[in-house]
C-alpha cells in the first residue's frame, strides 16, 4: 500500500483500533489526532508534560497491512532525550509531540495517555443469586490447652468446629496453620475460621471477625472485568476493569497463539502479564471497597479457551489449529498463590470448565447466568465478538457452537471503524426521502442533526453505528438486498457517490469530524459486515437444524457489544433470526455475571460442570451445509428465510431481481488488468 | 431466453450468453451453448468467447466489489452447466487446457469457503481444478502434484496460526526439487504480500478474482520463458 503512495504512511493505534494514512513527516501527536485519537497533552507539544507517551510495537501486523518498527519515528531530539533522562521514561516510550512519522507504525497508547478513556460497559447487573459461597467464616470457641491434655491446638479446634458447626475432617492450609496459636492467644481461645468448601481452613483470625471477600473475573481478550463481592451478603463492593495487557502481543486470539508459536517464552510472558493485571485490579477494587487484599479469599475465573490457557500458564498452541484440542476442559480448584495472585496467601481459585476449543469457560458462565437449561422457551444466546459464541437450548437440551464473525463488529476492517469509545458514531437514522442522516456520538447527549457543524466531532463509527447505518441505507433503498450500492440512489442525494465503480455514503461531513475529513461508509464496509453477520447467522441455523426446529422463542444478546445493539436493527440486518422483538433482550456482561454466580454459590460450580458436560457442541466450519447457509445469509436480512416479525418494515425486493442486472452490467466493464 | 435463439446474430448471442452467465441463469447458458454449437462454432470457441468471456466480466466485477459471493457462485454454477455440455466435445477435439491447479486449505485449518470460491472462479476461467479440501498437509499437496502435474498450486489459510504451514509446503516442494515446476499462489484473510514474499510464494492473491488474473499472467510468463 505504501509503495503506491510513497508520501503516506499507515498508522494503527491500539487499543482504539483506529487506523489510517497520514502524510510522511507528520508530527505524531498530530497524526494521532488526524486518525481520531486524542492524546493527553498539557504542555501542547513542548516535551515538558510527558503526557503524550506512546510505545511502538515492532513487528509485522498483517491484519493492519503494515510492518512497524521503532525507527519509523525520527530519533529523540535533545529536548526529548533530556525528558527521557530526567523522568526515567520507560524503555520504548516516546513523546508523541517530539517525533515525526517516517514509516508504517503500530502504536500502543497507554491508558494514561488517552485523552478520552474507553468506555467499558461492564457493571455488574442485578441478578437474584442464592448466596451459598464456597468460602465462609465461622466463629468458634476452643477449649484452652491444659497440662494434662496431650492433644494439639489444631485438634481442639477440630473438636470445636465439629461440636459447634458440624464441620468435620477439615485440613489446614499450611500457611493458615501458622496463624493458629497467635490467633488463639490473641482471641482468648475464640477464633474466626474461614473455611473453603467445608473442607479446608484458609484463615484463622483472633476473636470474632467479619469480612470475607471474593473476586469474580471475566478475562476477555480485550477487556478484563473484576467484581469484588462480599461473600456473606453477596453484595458487589467494587467493579474494576482494564484492557487485557496481552493486546500488545497480538490483538486477536489467533495472533496471540501465533505469538507463542514464534516465541518460546510467549506463554510465560502473556501469563505473567495477565496475572499482573489481575493483581492490579484486585488492589484497586480492594482500595475502592476499603478492604485489604488479605481479606480476599476466593476467586472465580472465566475466559475463552485461549485466555483460560494463558491464565493457567498453559500453552495455547494446540488451540491454534484443528482439532483445537484443549489441555483440559474440566473445572479446576487451585491455590491463588500458585498462579502468582497476590491476595490472601491461602486464597482459593476456581476456574470454570470449558466445552470445546472455541467454546470456553466464559460461555459456560453465560449459560450459568442465563440458565437455558431451566427454560420451557427455546432460548438463543448470542455473544458477539471476533468469534461469536452461540447457545441454543431449553429444559431438554442445550447446544452450542462458535462462528468466526471476524473483527468487523468491533470496527476493524471498516474504513472509518473504531471501537466503542467517546467520539464514535453509535446511532444513525437516515431520512428515506432526502437521505440526510442524523447520528448520535458516544459521550454526547444530543443527536447531531443533518449538516450541523461546530459542536460535536465524530472520530469514527463503532459496531452498533455500522449496523444501524447499513440497515438505514438498506431501508432507504441506497443499498439493495444483495448489499450493493444502487447507482440510482446517487441521483437522489450528493451523499451517495461513486468515486470508483462502487458507491459510498457520506455519513458525517468534514465539518462534523475530528479529522476534518468526511466519515463514509463504502461498499467494502458493507461487504465486511455482510461476511460477519452471515457467519453468525449460519452458526445459528446449524444449531436450529441440529435441534430440528426452525424458530426460537426468545433471543438473548450477551456481551458488551450486545448491550449496544438495537435488537430491531440486529434483526433487520439479519444478524439474528426472526423472533418477537419484545422477546429479544440484551443482558450485558453475562459471562461476568456467571462468574459472580459461581463465586457466591458453590452449587452453581457443580451446575457449571454439569452444563459443560451436557452441552452438545456443534462443529460449524466442517458441517456439510455451512457454506450454503453462509451464502444465503449474506443477503439483507436473508436470501430465503422469512422474517414475519418484521412484516411491513422491509423494503420491497426490486422487481425481477434475477435478470434485472443485465442492463446494469452492460455499462461497459473496464478492461481487465493484464 | 425463451425466445427463438435461432434468429439472433452470433455476436449478439454470445453477448446474451455472457449476460445470462453473469445473472446465473443456467437454462439460458445451456440453451445458448447448444445454439452456438449448432451453428458450427468449435467447442473451444464457445468456451473461450461465451463462457470464459462471461466469467471474465464476473471476475472483474467481483474484484471491484460490485458482485459479491452469492452472485459469483450463481454465475459459476451457470458456467459449470455450459462446461458440462462442452467438456466431452473438448476431450474429443483434444483442445488444450489453459492449465491445471491443485488447491487446498493447509494443515490445521478447516475454513474452506474462500478457497472453494477460488476453485470455482479458476474453473470458470477454463482451468482444470483439483480441490484438495481442508487440513491438507505437505504430503497431500505432493501426492496431488504427482498425480495431476499442475502448473499452479494454491494454498489457503484463514488463521494467523495456520498460515506458517504454507512455508512448510513450499519448503517440501523445494526439497523434492519440484519448487520451480509450479507456481505457488497463496491467499486468506490474515495474509499479505510481504508474507508471500517471505515464504517465497509466487504471489499473494487478495481474492478469487485476483487469483484468476494472477494465475493467467504467471502462466503466460512461464510459458513465454519456455
Amino acid at each position: 500500500m505504501t509503495d503506491a503512495n510513497a508520501d503516506f504512511v499507515t498508522i494503527a493505534l491500539m487499543p482504539s483500533g483506529r487506523r489510517g494514512q497520514v502524510r510522511r513527516g507528520t508530527n505524531l501527536l498530530e497524526a494521532a489526532r488526524q486518525l481520531g485519537v486524542e492524546l493527553e497533552s498539557i504542555c501542547a507539544g513542548r516535551q515538558t508534560c510527558g503526557k503524550c507517551q506512546v510505545a511502538v510495537e515492532a513487528g509485522q501486523f498483517p491484519k493492519h497491512g503494515l510492518t512497524s518498527s521503532a525507527d519509523h519515528l525520527t530519533p529523540p531530539d535533545g529536548r526529548e532525550a533530556k525528558y527521557q533522562h530526567e523522568h526515567m521514561l520507560a524503555a520504548g516510550r516516546r513523546l508523541a509531540c517530539a517525533c515525526e512519522v517516517t514509516g508504517d507504525l503500530l502504536l500502543l497508547v497507554p491508558e494514561e495517555s488517552q485523552a478520552r478513556k474507553q468506555i467499558i460497559a461492564k457493571a455488574a447487573t442485578d441478578r437474584a443469586i442464592d448466596v451459598q459461597p464456597a468460602v465462609r467464616q465461622v466463629y468458634v470457641e476452643v477449649e484452652p490447652a491444659t497440662l494434662e491434655g496431650h492433644s494439639g491446638d489444631w485438634e481442639r479446634l477440630e473438636q470445636a468446629l465439629a461440636a459447634q458447626h458440624g464441620l468435620r475432617g477439615l485440613t489446614p492450609d499450611a500457611l493458615a496453620l501458622a496463624q493458629l496459636q497467635p490467633a488463639l492467644a490473641q482471641g482468648r481461645h475464640a477464633v474466626t475460621v474461614s473455611v473453603w468448601q467445608d473442607r479446608e481452613v484458609l484463615r484463622l483470625q483472633p476473636g470474632y471477625c467479619e469480612g470475607a471477600y471474593g473476586l469474580a473475573v471475566d478475562v476477555g481478550s480485550t477487556t478484563i472485568v473484576a467484581h469484588l463481592c462480599d461473600l456473606r451478603t453477596g453484595a458487589v463492593k467494587a467493579t474494576e476493569a482494564s484492557m487485557n495487557p496481552q493486546v500488545r502481543f497480538g490483538e486477536d486470539l489467533m495472533s496471540r497463539v501465533s505469538y507463542v508459536m514464534m516465541h518460546p517464552d510467549g506463554t510465560e510472558k502473556m501469563h505473567r502479564a495477565v496475572i499482573a493485571t489481575l493483581n492490579d485490579l484486585a488492589r484497586k477494587a480492594a482500595a475502592r471497597a476499603g478492604i485489604s487484599v488479605d481479606d480476599v479469599l476466593d476467586v472465580v475465573l472465566v475466559g475463552n479457551p485461549v485466555m483460560h490457557h494463558l491464565l493457567l500458564g498453559l500453552s495455547p498452541v494446540e488451540l491454534g489449529g484443528t482439532p483445537f484440542a484443549l489441555a483440559l476442559s474440566s473445572a479446576l480448584d487451585l491455590k491463588a498463590r500458585d498462579l502468582g495472585l497476590k491476595l490472601n496467601g491461602c486464597a482459593r481459585v476456581h476456574v470454570l470448565p470449558c466445552i470445546a476449543g472455541h467454546v470456553g469457560a466464559d460461555n459456560v458462565a453465560v449459560q450459568l447466568a442465563e440458565a437455558p437449561q431451566h427454560q420451557d422457551d427455546l432460548m438463543l444466546i448470542v455473544d458477539v465478538g471476533t468469534n461469536a459464541e452461540i447457545v441454543l437450548g431449553d429444559r431438554t437440551q442445550v447446544l452450542c457452537c462458535s462462528s468466526p464473525t471476524g473483527p468487523a463488529f468491533e470496527g476493524a476492517q471498516i474504513t472509518h471503524g473504531q471501537r466503542a469509545a467517546p467520539g464514535a458514531i453509535e446511532r444513525v437514522r437516515i431520512d428515506p426521502v432526502t437521505l440526510e442522516p442524523r447520528f448520535k456520538i458516544i459521550g454526547q447527549a444530543e443527536w447531531v442533526e443533518p449538516g450541523q457543524a461546530g459542536a460535536p466531532s465524530a472520530t469514527g463509527i463503532c459496531g452498533s453505528g455500522i449496523i444501524e447505518v447499513i440497515v438505514e441505507l438498506f431501508l432507504a433503498g441506497v443499498i439493495d438486498q444483495a448489499g450493493r450500492f444502487s447507482e440510482a440512489a446517487a441521483a437522489r442525494s450528493p451523499r451517495v457517490r461513486f468515486p470508483t465503480r462502487t458507491g459510498e455514503y457520506v455519513l458525517a461531513d468534514g465539518a462534523q469530524t475530528a479529522s476534518g475529513a468526511p466519515i463514509v461508509v463504502n461498499q467494502n464496509d458493507v461487504r465486511a459486515i455482510q461476511l460477519g453477520k452471515a457467519a453468525l447467522y449460519a452458526g445459528v441455523k446449524l444449531l436450529l437444524q441440529a435441534r430440528g426446529v426452525s424458530a426460537v422463542d426468545r433471543i438473548v444478546l450477551a456481551g458488551a457489544f450486545g448491550s449496544y445493539i438495537d435488537p430491531r436493527y440486529a434483526m433487520l440486518l439479519g444478524l439474528i433470526p426472526d423472533c418477537d422483538l419484545a422477546k429479544v433482550t440484551a443482558v450485558g456482561n453475562a459471562a461476568g455475571d456467571g462468574a459472580r454466580i459461581a463465586l457466591l454459590n458453590r452449587a452453581a460450580r457443580l451446575e457449571a460442570a454439569r452444563l459443560a458436560r451436557a452441552a452438545v457442541h456443534v462443529q460449524t466450519a466442517v458441517a456439510a451445509n455451512f457454506q450454503a447457509e453462509f451464502v444465503s445469509a449474506l443477503a439483507l436480512p436473508h436470501a430465503s428465510d422469512p422474517f414475519p416479525h418484521l412484516a411491513g418494515q422491509l423494503p420491497e425486493p426490486a422487481a425481477g431481481a434475477a435478470g434485472g442486472r443485465r442492463s446494469q452490467r452492460r455499462r461497459a466493464a473496464p478492461a481487465q488488468a493484464a | 431466453m425463451s425466445d427463438d435463439l435461432t434468429q439472433i446474430p452470433t455476436d449478439e448471442l454470445i453477448q446474451i450468453i455472457q449476460d445470462d452467465l453473469y445473472d446465473g441463469l443456467v437454462d439460458g447458458v445451456e440453451a445458448g451453448t447448444h445454439e452456438l454449437l449448432r451453428r458450427g462454432l468449435t467447442p473451444y470457441d464457445v468456451m473461450t468467447q461465451a463462457l470464459v468471456g462471461g466469467m471474465d466480466i464476473v471476475g472483474v466485477d467481483f474484484r471491484d466489489g460490485i458482485l459479491f459471493v452469492p452472485e459469483v457462485l450463481m454465475a459459476a454454477k451457470a458456467m459449470k452447466a455450459g462446461m458440462e455440455i462442452l467438456r466431452p466435445l473438448l476431450a474429443q477435439t483434444g483442445a488444450q487446457q489453459i492449465g491445471t491447479m491443485i488447491v487446498g486449505t493447509v494443515k490445521g485449518d478447516i475454513h474452506d469457503i474462500g478457497k472453494n470460491l477460488v476453485a470455482m472462479m479458476m474453473e470458470g476461467a477454463g482451468f482444470k481444478v483439483v480441490n484438495l479440501g481442508i487440513n491438507c498437509d505437505a504430503d497431500k499437496f505432493l501426492a496431488a502434484y504427482q498425480e495431476h502435474q499442475p502448473e499452479i498450486v494454491g494454498l489457503s489459510a484463514l488463521l494467523t496460526t495456520t498460515m506458517p504451514y504454507m512455508d512448510v509446503v513450499i519448503k517440501r516442494f523445494k526439497e523434492e526439487g519440484l519448487r520451480d515446476k509450479v507456481i505457488f499462489l497463496v491467499g486468506g484473510a490474515p495474509l499479505n504480500a510481504a508474507f508471500a514474499e517471505e515464504i517465497e510464494a509466487d504471489a499473494y492473491c487478495r481474492d478469487a478474482a485476483v487469483a484468476v488474473e494472477t494465475a493467467k499472467k504467471l502462466i503466460a510468463i512461464k510459458r513465454g520463458v519456455k
